[in-house]
């Protein structure tokens, strides 16, 4: 077990890094069709990528748009449904956190399909800004647990403390809760503009063809076969993923937020 | 079969030292406490009898057998956990008879084993009960049960009372006792509590800082501690820092006659037990003016706080007694027998000179 | 202002305060946007699902099952019946069923050793974990059909080690080409059962241990030290320990999985051959695709909700069901 252990971890390890990897590797090839392990390596796809295609610097730009605006507004719609959870539990606030939790919940298509009506009839299909709604609409489940995590970890006691001492429930709200959960606003922040970033299927019914993220540029070309420019495309993603989960668990308490046992260490 | 030995026991986790080179000896059949506050390396030693963490030097052995390597299943001592570990996914009598079915002992006998068990500690109707039906006294009595189930050839038990309250753990304190005499069973108590220790066990082990302190008798740990530890741990005393001298020990400005076996010279630790010290007219040797600066009455005994040539002490007289009434402010005399002063090296310029 | 005086303005202002306190306006507001962006599309769905096509043009309101029974038995019942729909339902349900199993059975032992590390070792695990748990459908589909594309990648790989002759001269050869694994000439991985479900699997895999680290990080490690003491050897332990302990969590996490892969459509539509396509793959041709039939679209979509939220529902109970216990 000691040994059988760790190298079973690192099976998964590397299993779980192989597409990656293979992807990363494909970026380098110096001709248009993708080889493995790559060809006459370059890092002219980079400069493809970020720089002189228009194609994928304007689907690159719609995809940060579509993220940091998702990112914001799930946030902002979180928040007073996680408050109002926390601070009443009422029978209206768990609704209203379970039907926000829905979008996430049930298959992406389904709800893809829905939206794609929706904005059809509000004549929003194919804009930009019904991308965002749409993602902050899907993704806010994501934001929604880790505030309520962060207001969890709130010792009530400290609140009254607040209150002997004079603080107004907004002074309360501004002085005790707002620094103890942005960590946890933060996080979820994080999670739903990396998961914006990544979406798919929702993305593809709402955009109508009317504008492209990466994601939604790269499966446009999967018909025409792969180009090494994709790849990047793939690289850039993964990136931003890691670095962003990695600053989530330097500054965060990432084992906490995934609901591990709080007693142990 | 003779008992179970610990032979230079040693743990290290990661770069701090647990538990360093432990000797002892578990004599068949008694109960020995494992004594200490809380970090000294007592649990870490007892999960290393059962088994559950290997030692990272020096050997266990069991009678003639050395079973340093043996995983804890193979050794099968019985263990209560802190916690006591019950499977909430099991009935009372299905944990109880947890060891015996899954060593493939036959469906009934298991049962009424388990029944026997029950029995023994005054559960026998709950047999039935969901774990979480249980209130803590009975889970301890499930915990205990189950443990003994396997007849373990050792049984372990850690901080059993700790989840315990106060009133309830006196009783089962003296009631695991009587258990443990009548099963005539070796068993090791990990214990921060120096009552239940007195309580329990034939034979206590102080410990700190992973090292075995003192073993002996609970009266020989109290009455006759080998050094400053242990008589600040168990019990209370009053503590002077001197230098022998020919004669006895100079505290500051002050000679007190004692029998210190030291070179004259030596910086020594002098303690002595509240009950120990004397505010009577009796002639005798150390004799010394005291301020009273507190009295604290508790019942059985009364406490009077003292302010000396010495330092600071506390003396003690339990209810009829005797001894005079004072009051706060009171001049009076105190008396410190020569008997009842155990003079330790001092722990500060032990180290100093190492 | 004096304390006196601003309890004095506090009390005169209160009438009107209670009117319109934000405190009172903020559940209306977040329901109604909550309602109309969560809950209308899907009300959408529904409606449009009754609705009907129009040959050549779109589709119209309307209050019809013709969709629902051609989804069924097929268009042209009661003379002809055809199990096309719900065929694709069933590939739907079988991918999504095995690749959640897969990927469960492949996490519980990874998640198991995770919680058993340094809560530092923890943080840096789920950072790669969630890093590959947001990577795009689109990647992970890309990386694998390089990896198992017939002229690179593994079946490449395959070949140019003598993998493929050394498969050729022991039979199983044979036996790949019968499981439709391999061409004459080489291993073939696309089209096929396996590329779809090895791809959905790690598609949710990252989601797995995610699902499962929680139950199995509060699991009680003295519960398994008292078995050990008692005799049990490590699968002892596991047999009579663990998975009693974490067996409705187990159930709930596949559950999840399982709903989540039911709409998976990037997958099937490039590792599937076309006849074994799901409902997903269906209910695009029909909304976005070459069909142009929505209101059928809308129906698939529906049945696939309703799969969904029965499960969902199974699953929210007895996780609750382990909570309580």
């Amino acid at each position: 077990m000691r040994i059988l252990g760790p190298l079973y971890m690192a099976f998964c390890a590397v299993l779980l890094a192989l597409p990656i990897a293979v992807v990363c590797g494909a970026a380098l090839n110096g001709g248009r069709s993708m080889f493995f392990p790559p060809r006459d390596p370059t890092l002219a796809r980079f400069g493809e990528f970020f720089v002189s295609e228009p194609v994928w610097t304007q689907a690159l730009l719609n995809s940060v748009v579509v993220a940091v605006g998702a990112a914001t507004l799930a946030v902002l719609l979180a928040w007073p449904v996680a408050y109002l959870l926390w601070s009443t539990g009422s029978k209206l606030s768990r609704t209203l956190a379970a039907l926000g939790s829905m979008p996430f919940a049930v298959p992406p298509i389904v709800f893809g399909v829905g939206l794609g009506f929706f904005w059809g009839f509000l004549g929003g299909l194919g804009t930009i800004w019904a991308g965002v709604v749409s993602h902050a609409v899907l993704l806010m489940a994501l934001p929604l647990v880790t505030i309520s995590i962060g207001l969890q970890s709130i010792d009530r006691s400290h609140l009254d403390a607040a209150a002997t001492m004079g603080a107004t429930e907004s002074v309360t709200f501004r002085t005790v809760i707002l620094p103890q959960t942005i960590p946890y606003t933060i996080s979820g922040f994080f999670f739903v503009l990396v998961l914006s970033f990544n979406e798919f299927i929702v993305m593809f019914f709402v955009s109508a063809s009317g504008f492209a993220t990466v994601t939604l540029q790269i499966f446009n070309s999967l018909r025409n076969g792969y180009t090494p420019t994709m790849a990047v495309a793939a690289i850039t993603f993964i990136g931003v993923s890691v670095l962003v989960f990695s600053a989530v668990a330097r500054w965060g308490d990432l084992p906490r937020l995934m609901g591990a046992d709080q007693s142990r260490n | 079969m003779s008992g179970l030995v610990l032979k230079g026991i040693s743990k290290s986790f990661g770069g701090t030292r647990a538990v360093e080179q432990v000797n002892l000896i578990f004599a068949e059949g008694q109960l020995t406490a494992l004594l200490g506050p809380s970090g000294c390396g007592k649990t870490t030693l007892l999960r290393m009898i059962a088994g559950l963490e290997a030692p990272s030097s020096g050997a266990l052995l069991l009678g003639a057998r050395n079973i340093t390597d043996l995983p804890a299943h193979r050794r099968k001592f019985g263990m209560v956990f802190q916690n006591f570990a019950l499977f909430p996914h099991l009935s009372v009598r299905e944990n109880v008879a947890y060891s015996l079915s899954i060593s493939g002992v036959g469906r009934s006998e298991a049962a009424e084993r388990a029944n026997r068990l029950l029995d023994l500690v005054q559960l026998s109707a709950f047999g039935d009960r969901r774990i979480g039906a249980l209130s803590g006294g009975q889970r301890q009595r499930v915990a205990i049960a189950r443990a003994l189930a396997q007849e373990p050839e050792v049984f372990l038990l850690d901080e059993p009372m700790s989840a315990l309250d106060a009133k309830l753990r006196e009783e089962m304190q003296v009631e695991l006792r009587l258990l443990q005499q009548r099963l005539g069973i070796t068993t090791v108590v990990v214990t921060h509590d120096q009552r239940e220790a007195m309580t329990m066990a034939d034979s206590i082990v102080v410990m700190s800082n992973g090292r075995v302190e003192q073993v002996g008798s609970p009266q020989d740990i109290y009455h006759r501690p080998e050094n400053a530890f242990v008589a600040d741990f168990i019990g209370k005393a009053n503590f002077f820092d001197g230098v022998t001298e020919a004669g006895g020990i100079r505290i500051g400005a002050t000679h007190l006659s004692a029998k210190p076996n030291f070179v004259n010279g030596s910086p020594v630790r002098v303690a002595i037990r509240p009950e120990r010290a004397c505010l009577d007219d009796d002639p005798g040797e150390n004799r010394m003016p005291a301020k009273v600066t507190f009295v604290r009455d508790l019942g059985p005994v009364r406490e009077y706080h003292l302010e000396t040539a010495l330092g600071p002490m506390v003396v003690e007289y339990a209810l009829g007694e005797g001894g005079k009434t004072l009051v706060i402010g009171d001049q009076t005399e105190v008396r410190l027998p020569p008997e009842a002063l155990h003079v330790f090296p001092d722990p500060q310029a032990a180290v100093a000179a190492e | 202002m004096t304390a006196v005086e601003r309890i004095a303005a506090d009390t005169a202002d209160r009438p009107a305060r209670e009117r319109l306190t934000p405190r009172r306006i903020l559940p209306w507001l977040l329901s109604a946007v909550i309602g109309v962006l969560c809950v209308v599309p899907f009300l959408l769905v529904i409606a449009i699902s009754f609705g009907r096509k129009i040959e050549g043009a779109a589709w119209v309101w309307d209050f019809t099952l013709e969709n629902y029974e051609r989804f069924f038995v097929g268009a042209l019942w009661p003379d002809e019946v055809t199990f096309l729909y719900l065929q694709q339902l069933g590939f739907s349900f079988w991918y999504a069923v095995v690749a959640s199993l897969l990927a469960v059975m492949t996490a519980l032992p990874f998640t198991l050793l995770l919680t058993g590390l340094s809560r530092r070792a923890q943080a840096a695990w789920l950072a790669f974990i969630l890093s590959s748990l947001s990577l795009s459908e689109v990647f992970i589909v890309m990386g694998w059909d390089i990896l198992l594309s017939n002229n690179s990648g593994l079946p490449a790989l395959f070949k140019s080690t003598g993998l493929t002759q050394w498969l050729k001269d022991v039979g199983w050869f044979q036996t790949l080409r019968d499981w439709g694994l391999a061409s004459p000439r080489n291993v073939k991985f696309k089209t096929s059962q396996f590329a779809t479900i090895l791809t959905m699997s790690y598609l949710v895999w990252p989601y797995a241990v995610i699902l499962l680290f929680p139950a199995l990080s509060r699991l009680d490690r003295s519960q398994s030290e008292a078995a050990r003491t008692m005799g049990a050897g490590g699968w002892t332990v596991a047999r009579t320990v663990i998975l009693p302990a974490i067996r409705l969590p187990l159930f709930g996490s596949t559950l999840l999985l399982f709903v989540f892969l039911l709409g998976t459509y990037v997958a099937v539509t490039v590792f599937a051959a076309p006849a074994q396509h799901t409902t997903a793959v269906a209910i695009y041709t029909n909304i976005r695709g070459a069909n142009l039939n929505a209101p059928f679209g809308a129906t698939q979509a529906v049945i696939l909700l309703i799969s969904a939220g029965v499960c969902l529902g199974l699953g929210h109970r007895l996780n609750r069901w382990a909570e309580a216990r």
